[in-house]
């Protein structure tokens, strides 16, 4: 029982297990694998983001970052209109999007870390920022910003594609970024770091740690991740639109912190937020088959982040935790 | 320690409104009419009562980002209940009591549980946000009776109501977060939470009001935005936590707590709209007005950083 309330992530592999096992008894669909396969797909684009935000919270300093969805909306909007509007390589311009991802990332990061701006307040206006940029590339001839959903068939693999009824997207990427982001924080210099700061950023500076560095290169991944999980959505939805990524900042938040990433820094796991991701896919898939109204999916993510927090408080006071 | 008023962030932003009131009015002469300035303050006015709540919330080291779905909530509570007949008092009494209870519920779980407030409020935002989608079943009510839209657009004392209640309650703030032993410990708990708790500062309890004063405000800003537009959405108050958030810290509250003003926030609500109404009177494209509020937002985030550099 003490294990419940140390280990976040050992909760959420229960809730995870609870979720599926009521889910597969009253949908008789859903434990198929088919079924598990296909909503996997769902949870690249969010789970990207959530990552970024994992890794920003972690940073400390009161890092958070409100502009992942318009980074989103804006790596989108970039590939799109570069290959349907400007007929360039799909491949190239899929690079340029994840370089706009990550530049609006590194943008955010040099404003936190060598301005010292509040990154509530830096994001805040970077998000209405992006998300004006995305629109005023979207705007078309006549004067409209209007979505591109002209690719070419060759572009579709990267949402669309399956192995084994395995989405594409799952395999290649989410996997290995997964396994990348793992290996980064828990097992090198750079996560060490990365902990550090959050958890004390003078200790870390007197330590020899680069603040400024760690907290530049944290933004400007949280910015790639973006742009990748942007590049993901239009290659399986086959639109690009400049409102894309509106709503999933906040959702990605929610995600990384049920995930147990500490908001105040210095505290969470990717393997918690890999966790937290898939309850929310897999809540969300089983409400649909469910035939729940889709409206009720961000009430659950509330309820359950909400839920969550107060069971981990009650639990860690049941067992007598010093805090 | 106390800084001159001219090195104030209020003054700051003071300066910068003076200064677009020129450059606009030189521009365009449809800007300096009255009725052009009337319609900024009303443009701002419900931003700028629910930025009062902010400021408090944020004074105290919190956030809340479930303003806009309690306005949402408010607005669907106020609709359902004239739809089912309800006379238009009741409703719109109906609607603050639910405001307010909300915003309690959020100082509960923040000063009673001790959930970190983002948390809290993002839990709250969603929740709530699909609450609304139920209670409207997603059709909108555009037949609100003429009463609840003298909120939005009557006058009291030729002053248009949505500005008159926004003065009264600046005034009263003012007043309360100054001169009450209760606004003062709103700051003391900002600055230092264990200090406080020893020097007998009730902190929970001032955890729990400005919370709950949060929803109260919250209702009220959906009074006049109901008033002024005549129509609920499923949507109404949708991403308008984002611009309560961006007006109070653009008018210097602190996001790590401690300082700020009601003030200032009046202020960051007022140089928003100035900007937006001074952009769309010069033909800027509307695409452009996010582009131009966030790179000002950040513009005058560094300058007063560069200003205040080195003071301790």
């Amino acid at each position: 029982m003490n294990l419940l309330a140390t280990n976040r992530s050992f909760f959420l592999f229960i809730i995870l297990i609870l979720i599926f096992i009521i889910f597969a008894v009253f949908i008789p669909e859903f434990a198929s694998i088919y079924n598990i396969l296909n909503m996997s797909k769902y949870g690249v684009e969010i789970g990207l983001l959530a990552f970024a935000e994992t890794l920003i919270i972690i940073s400390g300093g009161g890092g958070i970052d409100l502009s992942v969805g318009a980074i989103l909306s804006l790596s989108s909007m970039t590939i799109g209109v570069l290959i349907g509007r400007k007929g360039m390589n799909p491949f190239l311009a899929s690079i340029i999007g994840l370089l706009v991802g990550g530049g609006c990332g590194a943008a955010n990061g040099a404003l936190v870390s060598f301005l010292r701006i509040p990154p509530l307040i830096v994001t805040l206006s970077t998000m209405y920022i992006y998300d004006a940029l995305a629109l005023l590339i979207a705007v078309d001839e006549w004067g409209n910003p209007m979505p591109v959903s002209n690719f070419p068939e060759s572009f579709f693999f990267l949402g669309q594609k399956t192995y084994f009824e395995i989405p594409f997207q799952v395999i290649f990427i989410f996997i290995p970024i997964t396994l990348l982001l793992y290996y980064l924080s828990s097992k090198t210099v750079f996560g060490r770091r990365l902990f550090a700061v959050g958890n004390n950023e003078i200790v870390a500076k007197f330590s020899g740690i680069s603040v400024k560095k760690v907290r530049f290169s944290v933004y400007t991944m949280g910015g790639f991740l973006s742009g990748l999980a942007g590049l993901i959505m239009i290659s399986r939805i086959a639109s690009a639109r400049p409102d894309l990524g509106a709503n999933l900042n906040l959702q990605a938040i929610t995600i990384a912190v049920l995930g147990g990433t500490d908001i105040m820094g210095g505290s969470g796991s990717i393997i918690g937020t890999i966790l937290a991701v898939l309850v929310i896919t897999e809540l969300y898939n089983g409400l649909q088959l469910a035939g729940i109204s889709t409206i009720w999916q961000m009430g659950t993510l509330g309820l359950i982040l909400v839920g969550s927090a107060i069971a981990n408080i009650l639990i860690a006071r049941k067992f007598g935790e010093n805090r | 320690m106390k800084r001159s008023f001219f090195r104030t962030r209020e003054f700051t932003i003071f300066v910068a409104i003076v200064v677009m009131f020129i450059f606009f009015g030189v521009f365009s002469e449809r800007f300096l009419t009255s009725n052009n300035i009337k319609n900024i303050f009303l443009q701002m006015s419900a931003v700028g009562v629910a930025s009062i709540g902010m400021t408090l919330i944020i004074v105290t080291g919190g956030i809340d980002v479930s303003a806009g779905s309690i306005v949402g909530i408010v607005a669907a509570i106020i609709g359902k209940l004239i739809l089912l007949k309800f006379p238009v008092y009741l409703a719109v009494l109906f609607g603050i009591i639910g405001g307010t209870l909300l915003g309690s519920v959020n100082g509960a779980l923040v000063s009673y549980l001790g959930i970190p407030p983002i948390i809290v409020t993002l839990g709250m935002m969603s929740f709530l946000r699909s609450i609304v989608y139920n209670i409207l079943g997603g059709k909108w009510i555009s037949t609100l009776p003429e009463s609840i839209r003298w909120i939005g657009v009557g006058t009291i004392l030729k002053i248009p109501v949505p500005v008159f209640i926004l003065f009264l309650l600046l005034v009263y703030f003012t007043y309360f977060t100054r001169f009450r032993m209760t606004g003062r410990y709103i700051y003391a708990v900002g600055n230092n939470v264990e200090a406080s708790i020893v020097s007998g500062v009730p902190v929970r309890k001032i955890l729990f009001m400005v919370y709950t004063i949060g929803g109260f405000l919250y209702a009220i800003a959906c009074l006049i935005i109901l008033g002024r537009a005549g129509v609920i959405q499923t949507n109404t108050g949708s991403g308008f936590e984002l611009q309560v958030i961006a007006a109070t810290v653009l008018g210097g509250t602190s996001v790590l707590g401690g300082k700020g003003t009601v003030i200032g926030s009046f202020l960051g609500s007022l140089f928003v709209a100035v900007l937006s109404n001074g952009l769309i009177i010069m033909n800027v494209p509307a695409l452009m007005e996010g582009l131009i509020i966030g790179g000002l937002i950040l513009g005058s985030v560094v300058i007063d950083i560069l200003r205040t550099r080195g003071e301790a």
